[in-house]
């Protein structure tokens, strides 16, 4: 189960890397997105290996919390017109 | 075993939807490849850690997180697709 967690993780570095660099402030919000749903799925992988239920609910609220957030800024971005 | 292919196989989508997160050059591209292998890939990587020990309490945990990912996933993607074309970013364009 470590290397599903390794893989997972990896890919959530090169995800960060898209959110540090992105050219567009579109691309910054698609990789926090991408970058939620790995951690939500790392938080979900520590909970099955670790055994805690603890850890589902606090990815349950994480994933609300996230789509809240992306979504709103998404709008806010919508009604300015873009941010150069 | 059957559980083992199905988290690989989740693994797999992950990792072809963080190469084309990197690869494509547009952001209609990046999200068409983050929003479908994203989805894809989390939902078969849990369905695998559901079946990976048999019939538990936890099943229905993941199950919700299955329901609640499919969901909220493809709403994000379509708002941030939205978003980029309302405020009339170029296809091809921003590197």
């Amino acid at each position: 189960m470590a290397i599903v967690e390794g893989i997972v993780l990896a890919t959530l570095l090169v995800v960060l890397a898209r959110l540090l660099f992105g050219p567009t402030p579109w691309d910054r919000l698609l990789a926090a997105n991408s970058a939620a749903t790995r951690v939500l799925l790392l938080m979900a992988i520590l909970a099955v290996v670790e055994d805690r239920t603890l850890y589902f609910d606090v990815a349950i609220v994480y994933a609300a919390i996230s789509f809240l957030g992306i979504v709103i800024v998404a709008r806010v971005m919508e009604r300015a017109g873009g941010i150069r | 075993m059957i559980a083992w292919i199905l988290v690989g196989l989740g693994c797999a989508f992950l990792i072809i939807g963080t190469i084309g997160i990197v690869r494509f050059r547009d952001v209609y591209s990046r999200l068409q490849a983050s929003g479908v292998s994203d989805n894809v890939g989390s939902a078969i990587l849990l369905v695998g850690l559901m079946v990976l020990d048999g019939l538990t309490a936890r099943d229905a945990a993941l199950l919700f997180l299955i329901a609640l990912l499919l969901i909220t996933n493809p709403i994000a993607t379509h708002s941030i697709a939205r978003s980029a074309f309302a405020s009339h970013h170029e296809e091809g364009g921003g590197g």
